[in-house]
């Protein structure tokens, strides 16, 4: 792939324009915030830095860069995705990443990306989750990114996704969610360079993001999925 | 080389489809989409057509606990989808969720003819993506103010049927309906306009035939 298409496919898949139903997911935040425990932009950059440190870093990137590296070995993939599955603790936060590796896939399927069609067909038939990363995993083999190109990729969309839903709550302003996105590359550097974990021992703690996932099932507040 | 006109296949006939069609209702805030979908829901039943329902509400599962609550439709056919406070984007740029959900009814309910999918109350400005509906309406109100036809919104304008609703209200809110018709009719150049009036469903068979017409072809 030259530099210019690796970029093209980079914005591509990057831009909150690509369908992938992110925008009807919280994480946590609508019950965070209902529940006064984030009130304003400060909170926000914190709890982003903290999810992508001692979430991300240690459980979405090894069975991300895992599932790059399978490649075309779907079945690899598919343990690597349920690895994941069970792992993540509270449902609304498991449906979510499934909703989400579910729609990547119908979407990469409709424009052709080698895989998608295959792996969605098992997750139809029940015999993969579908997870968000692992599905981002190989469709960024299948679409030719390289490995920091994916993992940029896919903390820059844990990153985006939380900021704009924090804007939609009114939280913060359009112009402090872009000052968190540039002073948030400090924290993704940090996190790539951090140790990678093997898929069987993947682990995160971001405590007040579970239980509030978990409040949110029951909670008023149903804006977003999660 | 093969003689391809002499292994033309011959014509079939029509198959129903493996998927049921999906039709989208939009519109306003409060314009009566849900209030549509009740007096559609039965209709369809007597008709004998197989139905599911996916709703977008704005901030809760309202709309869907309250088409489950109908005792109108079985309540597993009911898929709230929720929106991230973008209605708009759920039906139009990024409609996957929705898809999501019309493809999992589709798979639960073998046989399955037709999704009705109510859009999150919105702007005039909100239309649906041709990836997610074969079909869409969009619901006014007379209550919205008889000038809403002239302002030419989006979804006024491109829906495939325009329903005016709450044609009882009319007198009260000093709107010239005559006159709001007729301008519906001169933007939309001859594309459908009904009149309903949810409340007791005046007007709803009508709807329901040409959605029958548009979607449901044959059956
Ligand atoms: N008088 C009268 N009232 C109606 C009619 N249709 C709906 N309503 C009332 O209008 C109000 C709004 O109706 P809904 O069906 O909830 O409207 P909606 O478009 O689904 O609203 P959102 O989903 O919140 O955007 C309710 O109080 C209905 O009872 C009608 O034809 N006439
Ligand atoms: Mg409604």
């Amino acid at each position: 792939m030259t530099d210019t298409s690796t970029s093209l496919a980079l914005l591509q898949f990057g831009d909150s324009f690509f369908p992938s139903g992110a925008t009807s997911f919280s994480w946590g935040l609508e019950t965070l915030r209902a529940d006064g425990h984030v009130t304003g932009a400060a909170e926000v950059e914190t709890l982003i830095a903290g999810q992508l440190r001692q979430r991300w870093a240690s459980f979405d990137r090894p069975a991300l860069l895992a599932a790059f590296r399978a490649g075309a070995d779907l079945d690899r993939v598919a343990e690597i995705d349920r690895e994941l599955d069970a792992a993540t603790l509270a449902r609304e936060a498991r449906e979510g990443g499934r909703r989400i590796g579910g729609a990547l896939l119908k979407v990469h399927a409709g424009i052709g990306t080698p895989g998608a069609a295959d792996y969605r067909d098992r997750v139809l038939r029940g015999d993969a989750s579908g997870q968000m990363a692992a599905v981002q995993g190989f469709l960024g083999a299948a679409t030719g990114l390289d490995e920091t190109t994916l993992c940029a990729l896919s903390a820059y969309g844990l990153a985006v996704s939380a900021v704009s839903a924090a804007l939609r709550v009114g939280l913060l302003g359009h112009v402090d969610s872009q000052a968190i996105l540039v002073r948030l590359r400090a924290v993704v550097d940090e996190a790539v360079a951090s140790p990678l974990p093997a898929v069987t021992g993947v682990h995160a703690y971001t405590p007040m993001a579970e239980i509030a996932m978990m409040r949110h099932e029951t909670g008023s507040g149903r804006m977003f999925a999660n | 080389m093969n003689d391809i006109s002499s292994n033309a296949i011959p014509a079939q006939p029509r198959e129903r489809p493996s998927t049921a069609a999906r039709v989208g209702i939009g519109g306003p805030v409060g314009s009566g989409k849900t209030a549509l979908l009740e007096q559609l829901i039965p209709r369809f039943l007597a008709r004998g057509t197989d139905l599911a329902v996916i709703t977008n509400d704005i901030a809760t599962k309202e709309d869907a606990e309250r088409v489950r609550r109908s005792g109108l439709i079985a309540p597993e056919r009911v898929l709230a989808v929720e929106t991230g406070a973008c209605p708009h984007s759920a039906i139009r740029e990024d409609p996957t969720l929705n898809m999501q959900s019309a493809d999992d009814l589709d798979r639960r309910f073998p046989g399955l003819e037709l999704i009705l999918i109510e859009s999150g109350g919105d702007n005039l400005a909100s239309s649906f993506s041709l990836d997610l509906v074969d079909y869409w309406l969009f619901v006014i109100d007379v209550a919205g103010g008889d000038d809403i036809p002239r302002k030419r919104g989006l979804g006024v304008l491109s829906c495939d049927l325009l329903v005016i609703n709450k044609t009882d209200l009319a007198p009260y809110v000093r709107v010239d309906l005559p006159r709001m018709v007729r301008e519906a009719n001169e933007v939309r150049k001859g594309k459908p306009v009904l009149l309903t009036n949810c409340a007791i469903g005046d007007g709803v068979d009508a709807v329901v035939e040409q959605i029958a017409r548009e979607v449901l072809f044959d059956r």
